[in-house]
């Protein structure tokens, strides 16, 4: 059953699915979807462009889908979308895209903790973890089951990598490429993510590839090219050389170092 | 005309000017005056000493002129200033100066990114853009044009010059002199802010001016009261080394090291 309390602001235009509840003094723009089983707390606003998939929690204050605090952003229309099963903490304030690509959007089951923000047209993927007061800038590519701890950041248009940490309280200014963790001023390799892989029970093999990839990439005295190519001939048709290979060439701001 | 939501509490006593606009479930108190065609959104809450210029924008869930976080202070009668065309973030506070008849001030043009803090006895000077969660300590200034980057703290009594710009993610402990790059950690001088400045129309001799005169600062070997000396005798009359020698006279912190 829906659920609005009477001191909550809900536009007549906003398309609610069934079973939503709305909590006191939050406000609901019109240009808003949001679907089936989805709670939002009090004092959150949800502004015009939001797409909210179902069964997503917003929990106090937050603020979704405002306009970015970008000045080459001229009132443009964008949308900002939050994939099913999500949550989103307390005074998170997470903004719809600019004319670059007209879209935010954030994953599904992806939890981002209180004080944290989500620029303008980032692209966070599906099973994220985002810890408290974690400041995402523009453009930021997060693939999946990626974990940014508490008090990190990350500088606009980075990428980073599946299945990989960053550690509080560190700056991403470079990419970081898949299965590692990175930490350090400046960021910097520092070991493999073992945790994600026994939490995703990773087999042996895959782990033991993962190793070789890196030991090549960081500990061979090759640089980023040469390791590349050695990685290529000696790993054909890798799964997991294929999707750090492949990060390596779309990464644009280069990775880390060790 | 005046556009204000029917859950906003106004007091009858604040002063606001023509089209001001006051979003659902702000609240606005006594001793409090805003400028023409200001929009303030919902959940703010403005106390009583706030002074806010007109075509100002703020956003949700902003508080201005709070009393500041000192440990046993009363509550005083002192003011916060926000200069005309200034644009506000979600959650930024801003508190007011700890004296009777102070100000916090922030100039015009500014942008305040979510989640920034503005302590108390703060001077923000035009133009300037404090980006995500930087927090501010009482009785800072930062001078025209200076960018702080995201989740930087600003230790108290620290100044920040002149088109200066200071990376994300490190901590201002010493003061930054003007139309400098600083970063690292502990915060050192990176450079000259040439990027900033050309974009502002300096002249590429006036970069040079400026690059000489660092060197004498940073690269010379000279302690910097030696260095004053030579700069004095080698640009007897440039505004602009006026600007840094100025600076470096009224620092009181020191300024941060090459």
């Amino acid at each position: 059953m829906t659920e609005i309390h009477p001191t909550a602001l809900v536009s007549k235009k906003a398309k609610l699915g069934d079973n939503i509840s709305v909590g006191a003094y939050s406000i609901i723009n019109d240009d808003v979807e949001i679907g089936d089983y989805t709670s939002i707390g009090s004092n959150s606003v949800i502004y015009n462009g939001a797409r909210i998939g179902r069964n997503v929690y917003i929990l106090n204050s937050a603020s979704i889908a405002h306009i970015p605090q970008d000045k080459k952003f001229h009132q443009e229309y964008s949308l900002l979308f939050i994939g099913d099963n999500s949550t989103i903490g307390d005074f998170t304030t997470l903004h719809r895209g600019t004319e670059a690509t007209g879209k935010t959007i954030i994953g599904e089951n992806v939890i981002i903790s209180q004080y944290s923000h989500v620029a303008h047209d980032c692209l966070i993927a599906n099973n994220v973890f985002i810890g408290s007061m974690v400041q995402i800038g523009g453009h930021v590519e997060i693939d999946e089951y990626s974990i940014l701890e508490d008090f990190t950041s990350i500088h606009q248009f980075c990428k980073l990598g599946k299945y990989s940490l960053l550690q509080t309280p560190y700056k991403a200014s470079m990419d970081v490429p898949p299965f590692i963790c990175a930490s350090g001023k400046p960021l910097k390799f520092s070991g493999l993510n073992t945790e994600s892989f026994e939490k995703y029970k990773f087999d042996q093999k895959k782990i033991d590839t993962i190793n070789q990839v890196y030991s090549l990439l960081y500990f061979s005295g090759l640089n980023f090219s040469q390791a590349k190519e050695k990685i290529k001939n000696s790993l054909p048709n890798d799964e997991v050389a294929f999707e750090v290979l492949d990060f390596l060439d779309k990464s644009s701001r280069g990775i880390v170092g060790k | 005309m005046a556009n204000i939501h029917p859950t906003a509490i106004i007091s009858s006593k604040a002063k606001l000017g023509e089209n001001v606009s006051v979003g659902a479930f702000s609240i606005i108190h006594d001793d409090v005056e805003i400028g023409d065609n200001t929009s303030i959104a919902t959940h703010c809450v403005i106390y009583s000493g706030a002074r806010i210029g007109s075509n100002c924008k703020i956003y949700q869930g902003v508080s201005i002129a709070h009393v500041p976080q000192i440990s046993k202070l009363q509550d005083v009668n002192s003011f916060a200033t926000v200069g005309d065309g200034t644009t506000i973030h979600e959650f930024v506070t801003i508190h007011k100066a700890s004296k009777d008849g102070n100000y916090t001030s922030i100039g015009k043009n500014v942008l305040l990114m979510a989640y920034a803090h503005i302590a108390h006895d703060v001077f923000i000077g035009d133009n300037c853009i404090i980006v995500n969660a930087v927090q501010i300590g009482g009785h800072v200034l930062i001078d025209d044009w200076a960018i702080i980057g995201g989740s930087t703290p600003i230790h108290q009594f620290c100044k920040v010059g002149k088109h200066a710009m200071v990376g994300a993610g490190f901590k201002v402990v010493k003061d930054v002199p003007p139309f400098v790059l600083a970063g690292e950690d502990p915060m050192k001088f990176v450079g000259l802010n040439s990027v900033g400045l050309r974009r502002r129309g300096f002249t590429s001799d006036q970069l040079d001016t400026l690059k000489k005169v660092y060197k004498i600062i940073y690269d010379s070997g000279l302690n910097v009261s030696q260095a004053k000396a030579q700069i004095k005798n080698e640009f007897p009359s440039d505004l602009l080394v006026k600007e840094i020698l100025d600076f470096i006279d009224n620092s009181k912190r020191g300024i941060i090291p090459g």
